[in-house]
């Protein structure tokens, strides 16, 4: 093999493996060098639901109640905050993304643009930050369940069932994904549709009825009850309500005409979370004050839905809010499975970790690598640190997307075309790159601890495992 | 989407004057197991053929990591299948697809080599019985020029089966009129044609039902319908519940 040679081995003696140079993506196809076609089957309806799918879980489902205890109605603003550092990554990460449609998303831009040891920090910590993303995710299920199980009149006699359900339900999703299921992306769209049909009625009626439309206007609140540092906080925290646009370039490899649908698959859903997030928190701190909204926890929710149309209204958000944390708890195990087929395949890892099952297909190494590490954080069910640190990891790489898109229009190598390019890019890539960093500054002592524990963690491993492995430029 | 009607007479001191060479696409689920018999491949080999060797992977496996493992392991499968047909003294292109879902590679890979016929295989032992069910709008000089290809020298016998539904407006006699006269303007025998005609209240069921007298089926791809849209299209249908494998004609597109 003379990429051996080229670009250095890791301690067990293998090599990147390079399968297809951009320039061979087509609209349709990848063609490898061997000729072989890899069909691309994502189209912009399916890059969507999974940007949108897997953002939605957390941000209406989980975090209104949290939010506004913490920031009162400025959440609304942490909330658009959100929004505005999402969009300042997204768009370098479009550019990126088009130039590379490959699956790994920012951890092959970054290592293609940065080098091998930027790349290893990422590529493993957001491993990691998947993981703990999932784990909070079915955290939030659990909460759901528990609820459901509340509302049906089911007597648990007392005993926490909000972490054994979330458990129960990790172990399931991960085995579903080990056996192969047919559909479910034509699923994951149709659950998505349904959450937006349910969404946009909820807020549509709660947001005119917020304005006074049906009868008198609700006494606005102090926006800033707590003052402005708490709304930068809480937006540090509610960060990982939109951890899932990324989530669309892990599968560039899969999406159809991917100059055209990766952009407007990674900002379209990126702006209707954003739309969804900020009227939640503004149509739920109108139901209630927000002091109250917080006493009920992650299934706030439910508790305004019940208050503009009784029980049937809190069972429906409460099954759209069982739907939307599953279907993000399951776009992100994918994630991960293809982070970490991504480092494999670049030897930062063992390449054994990206070994596909032949019976079922399924790439079993990587997703229990997914699924194993999420059980043993669900069990300590902290919803906010699980938050935070997710958060952090995934800020981390997106200022390093950037960097790399900064470094990338620099040195402009001759492969570089991307279909879309960035308005007056230094200015949107430095602003995105010092937001994501500073976003970091505002979270707990402990989740900042922990992000930067798994950050030396990976930058050792690549010392001891991978340290000979060149990456920058290889394609 | 009846093609120009004006029959080719061009074709030289070729004797049989098709049209256009007739090309087969033979996609073949390799990583499964799927092979292509040596009679099936002796019947084919008259045309041009294009062997498609594929493999479906769920969605959470992405194609890349799939080529990574399994590419050696598909190009020797379908280096396989082009051994039986460069044995059955027919040379092939092959191509070698890893996807998700196996209809649009099909349909993709169909169109980019201007495929004539696509098949959908199921086990054969020797060809001679080849059945036409005609039960609609099909195009008439793409199958002429298919079924003359692959019967030539006598190669087997073809039943042009017109099948009407009640109520239907569809004139079968005509349409099986036309093919016969398609098939014998492109020097097939007429020793070698028969013709008949039935009413059938579901076409394919019948072709399922009938589909053990003979070899092989050639038919239409058939349109878009409702009921196509929920139960898959009829070529599809026949293919899963007859004994015999069957060409589908493509319809013409617009671009070829």
């Amino acid at each position: 093999m003379e990429s051996a040679d080229e670009h250095g081995t890791n301690a067990a003696g293998e090599a990147p493996e390079p399968v297809a140079p951009p320039t061979a993506a087509d609209g349709e196809t990848t063609v490898t060098e061997e000729g072989t076609e890899l069909e691309r089957s994502i189209g912009l309806k399916g890059g969507v639901a999974i940007g949108v799918g897997t953002m939605i879980g957390a941000g209406i489902f989980v975090f209104p109640g949290l939010a506004a205890g913490n920031a009162g109605p400025a959440a609304a603003g942490s909330f658009a905050i959100g929004a505005v550092i999402a969009l300042l990554v997204a768009l370098p990460a479009s550019e990126l993304a088009t130039a590379m449609p490959k699956s790994g998303g920012g951890y092959y831009f970054i290592s293609r643009a940065l080098g091998a040891l930027p790349g290893a920090v990422v590529g493993i910590s957001i491993w990691l930050g998947l993981v703990f993303a999932t784990a909070f995710y079915l955290v939030g299920f659990g909460n759901y369940a528990a609820a459901l199980l509340a509302e049906a009149g089911v007597a648990v006699g007392g005993v926490p069932v909000v972490v054994p359900l979330a458990l129960v339900f990790g172990v399931a999703l991960t085995a579903l994904n080990l056996f192969g299921t047919e559909n479910a992306a034509a699923l994951q769209n149709y659950v998505v549709g349904l959450l937006l049909t349910i969404l946009v009625a909820f807020l549509g009626y709660g947001g005119l009825d917020a304005l006074g439309v049906f009868g008198a206007s609700s006494a606005p609140e102090t926006f800033f009850p707590k003052g402005v540092m708490p709304m930068f906080t809480t937006a540090a925290l509610v960060f990982t309500s939109y951890l899932g646009f990324a989530q669309v370039a892990t599968v560039a490899g899969d999406i159809k005409d991917p100059g055209r649908n990766l952009p407007l698959a990674m900002v379209g859903s990126v702006l209707i979370v954003g739309v969804l997030y900020v009227s939640t928190i503004f149509v739920a701190t109108s139901a209630f004050g927000s002091g109250r909204l917080s006493q009920f926890g992650e299934t706030a929710i439910v508790e305004v839905a019940r208050a503009y149309f009784g029980n049937p209204g809190a069972l429906a958000i409460l099954v759209a809010g069982l739907l939307a944390t599953v279907s993000s708890a399951n776009a992100s195990i994918l994630s991960t499975s293809r982070a970490v087929f991504a480092v494999s395949k670049d030897a930062l890892v063992p390449q054994y970790a990206s070994r596909l099952n032949l019976k079922y297909g399924t790439p079993h190494v990587a997703l229990a690598m997914a699924g194993g590490p999420v059980l043993v954080l669900v069990a300590l069910g902290e919803v906010e640190v699980l938050a935070e640190v997710a958060s952090f990891l995934h800020l981390v790489m997106y200022g390093l997307m950037c960097v790399a898109l900064i470094a990338m229009r620099r040195d402009e190598p001759e492969w570089y075309d991307p279909d879309f390019r960035v308005p007056a890019y230094r200015l949107v890539a430095g602003v995105g790159a010092v937001a994501s960093f500073a976003l970091i500054g505002f979270m707990q002592r402990a989740s900042q601890l922990i992000g930067v524990a798994i950050m030396v963690a990976a930058a050792g491993w690549y010392k001891y495992y991978a340290s000979d492995v060149q990456l920058k430029g290889v394609l | 989407m009846t093609a120009d009607e004006s029959t080719d007479e061009s074709a030289g001191d070729d004797p049989l004057h098709v049209r256009e060479p007739p090309r087969v696409l033979v996609p073949v689920e390799v990583l499964e197991g799927e092979t292509v018999s040596a009679s099936l491949a002796a019947f084919l080999a008259p045309a041009e053929v294009v062997v498609l060797g594929y493999h479906v992977l769920p969605e959470q496996t992405p194609t890349e990591q799939a080529s990574m493992q399994f590419e050696d392991r598909a190009l020797e499968a379908v280096e396989n299948v082009a051994e039986t047909f460069r044995a059955a003294g027919r040379d092939v292109e092959t191509r070698v697809a890893f996807t998700h879902d196996r209809d649009q590679t099909v349909d993709r890979v169909a169109a980019e080599v201007g495929a004539t016929a696509v098949l959908l295989p199921n086990p054969v032992g020797e060809i001679r019985e080849v059945v036409v069910p005609i039960r609609g709008a099909v195009d008439a000089d793409r199958l002429a020029d298919l079924v003359a290809t692959l019967l030539a020298d006598d190669a087997g016998e073809v039943t042009l089966w017109g099948i009407e539904q009640p109520l239907g407006g569809f004139d079968a006699d005509a349409a099986v009129e036309y093919v016969r006269e398609a098939l014998a303007s492109r020097g097939l025998p007429a020793d070698q044609i028969t013709t008949e005609v039935t009413e059938a209240d579901s076409p394919v069921r019948s072709i399922v039902e009938r589909s053990a007298e003979f070899d092989v089926v050639v038919m239409g791809e058939g349109g878009e319908s409702v009921f196509t849209a929920l139960f898959g299209d009829e070529s599809e249908r026949v293919a899963e519940g007859a004994v015999a494998p069957v060409l589908v004609v493509r319809d013409r597109t617009v671009e070829e």
